[in-house]
């Protein structure tokens, strides 16, 4: 190979036969195609084919595969009836009811969160750079695995939680065991898992915030809380919309936590959306169709917010 | 701001540290505990007798080995193609001006707004459809395409100087050595970086094996993990275990390549 690329190499500009420079061109012209290709293959094959697919299969009636020897399977166009359906599903209702509170609740408890560990962990020397290294590895553990560390730290006569509370006085809190407490409990774990990450996107933005602000403001004598609402806030605004969507949008998907913290327990308590989704296509043969209904209410708002946030970055550059 | 030598800082700071490592640690502490000694109540905080009895029963038992083996390959395998292939769409999205380049673009970015939890059926039927179900090579091809990795790349090679490559084309360089030996050895510490995060996200990925996967020779350890919670009640020195065996991996990661996943992030990378 080195020999062939000597030669093209060596031959002087200009030597070069027309029928070689036309295919050169033609080389050259489809070069950018063919880096994009494995890329927009797989997109294609498993995000966006499959995405348009999801949303034709929620106007039928029809099972996950299609069996020809069990009737009940095959798909059936029903148009929207699916969506009508949905309305008055109540497990539907009940867990994106439940979905929307967990995320009215975790994402500015995370927001909030994030941003007191990246004020207090922002200095550039190395012992604050070690801390983050710490606080930062939670996001290095799969959500599997974070629910299992809390379920055993949560376990109402083996855990850490309730030792800790006893050297208090107080007595063992069922808290995996009671709908409202499991609710809460994964709201803990989930800015647990969540808050390094974010942490460091902030710290990213502060680091970003000139220093001469601060010292202006330090020599007119102003307080540290006036700074942080009136320097640190303002100025962090866009890193703060980031760490805020990106939150809603994996709130929204909270699922694989759940699995090893309460497996959607007590009862049906911390079942969220796609749980209830995954249920629904395999309850019955041929609930697919309502399956797919409910991705698509996923989808439109998830792509909704993407969009604003799409918005909000496109108003401020 | 709170001043840095304020006491009361280092107090946060403690507090914060205590509830970040106390609950793995702990896990890691329980793990050392004999069969007894995990449910004594009051906890003993440290082992008293330290064993590895739940390690040796799980590594024996339960075909861990074969799960942490097909984790390995399929993590190390998917992350290089993802890499690969990342670099290859960033390039053409950074340095060349072609029919159609925006809609390319905007295409890949929008696969941002449709994760894999609410395409699970159809993905199930492509995947059937391509004779992937149930292969490590489903588990390798299907989640390789990243937009973010695309992006991160994108955004890295665009600084690359436009007069090194144009210098390269006028010696008549074919375009694949200007990729390979101009582009790729400058984008090195995005490459490392997006590397390292690829092995995590692979290994750490729980959706995309349990919609491959059923054979339970093919399990890799996310699936065994999810597969020894909540059927039969848990058996705790078990997943206690597995969970530490687990996420070994991912420590010695962390620590070997810490300071390029933390510049990384600093620079702007964003999780899948």
């Amino acid at each position: 190979m080195s020999t062939g690329d000597r030669t093209i190499a060596a031959r002087p500009p200009g030597e070069t036969p027309a029928a070689g420079r036309w295919l050169n061109r033609l080389g050259y012209a489809a070069w950018p195609y063919l880096l994009l290709l494995p890329t927009i293959a797989l997109l294609f094959a498993f995000t966006l084919y499959p995405l348009g697919q999801g949303l034709w299969m929620s106007l039928f009636k029809r099972g996950i595969v299609v069996v020809p020897q069990v009737e009940s399977t095959h798909p059936v166009f029903v148009g929207l009836s699916n969506f009508v359906h949905l309305l008055d599903d109540i497990n539907f209702r009940t867990t994106l009811i439940k979905t929307l509170v967990f995320v009215v609740v975790a994402v500015p408890l995370l927001v909030v969160v994030s941003l007191g560990l990246a004020v207090l962990l922002s200095p550039q020397t190395k012992f604050y750079a070690f801390v983050r290294t710490i606080i930062f590895f939670p996001s290095m553990i799969s959500m599997l695995i974070i629910g299992v560390i809390w379920a055993w730290m949560f376990g109402r006569n083996s855990g850490l939680v309730n030792y800790g509370l006893s050297l208090l006085g107080i007595d063992a809190v069922p808290w995996l065991e009671d709908e409202l407490l499991a609710q809460i409990a994964v709201i803990i774990v989930w800015v647990w898992g969540g808050a390094g990450f974010n942490m460091m996107v902030l710290i990213a933005g502060l680091t970003a915030i000139p220093k001469d602000l601060y010292e202006a403001a330090a020599i007119d004598n102003t307080s540290k809380w006036r700074q942080f609402t009136h320097i640190t806030l303002p100025l962090l605004q866009p890193s703060l919309v980031v760490v805020f969507v990106l939150g809603i949008i994996s709130a929204f998907q909270v699922y694989e936590l759940v699995v090893s913290l309460t497996t959607g327990g007590p009862g049906r308590a911390t079942v969220y959306l796609i749980q209830n989704i995954y249920e629904t296509a395999f309850r019955k043969p041929d609930q697919a169709g309502m399956a797919a209904a409910q991705s698509a209410v996923l989808f439109v708002i998830l792509m909704v917010l993407t969009i604003l946030q799409l918005r909000f970055a496109r108003k401020r550059s | 701001m709170i001043a840095t030598n304020n006491p009361w800082r280092y107090v946060a700071i403690a507090v914060v540290l205590v509830m970040f490592l106390l609950p793995p640690v702990w896990l890691l502490l329980s793990s050392l505990k004999s069969q007894a000694e995990i449910f004594q109540w009051p906890p003993s905080l440290l082992p008293q007798n330290p064993t590895v009895q739940s390690y040796a029963d799980t590594l024996s038992r339960a075909n861990f080995g074969k799960y942490f083996l097909n984790s390995t390959i399929v993590s190390v395998l998917s992350a290089f193609l993802s890499v690969t292939i990342s670099v290859m769409a960033g390039y053409a999205l950074a340095k060349f001006r072609f029919a159609g380049d925006t809609v390319f673009f905007l295409l890949i970015m929008s696969a941002l707004m449709v994760p894999l939890q609410i395409v699970l059926i159809p993905v199930f039927l492509v995947l059937r459809d391509l004779g992937l179900l149930n292969t490590l090579a489903g588990l390798i091809i299907a989640p390789a395409a990243t937009p973010s990795g695309v992006f991160l790349m994108r955004q890295y090679i665009v600084n690359i100087p436009d007069s090194l490559l144009e210098a390269a084309r006028i010696d008549k360089t074919p375009e694949w050595r200007i990729l390979l030996r101009i582009v790729v050895p400058l984008a090195l510490p995005a490459i490392g970086t997006l590397l390292a995060f690829n092995l995590v996200w692979r290994w750490n990925d729980y959706l995309w094996p349990f919609l491959i996967i059923t054979e339970q020779d093919k399990w890799t350890v996310q699936l065994a993990l999810a597969n020894s919670v909540g059927r039969f009640g848990i058996d705790w020195p078990r997943l206690l275990s597995i969970s530490v065996l687990s996420v070994l991996p991912m420590l010695a990661i962390f620590i070997a390549l810490q300071k390029t996943l933390m510049s990384g992030l600093m620079a702007g990378a964003a999780k899948e």
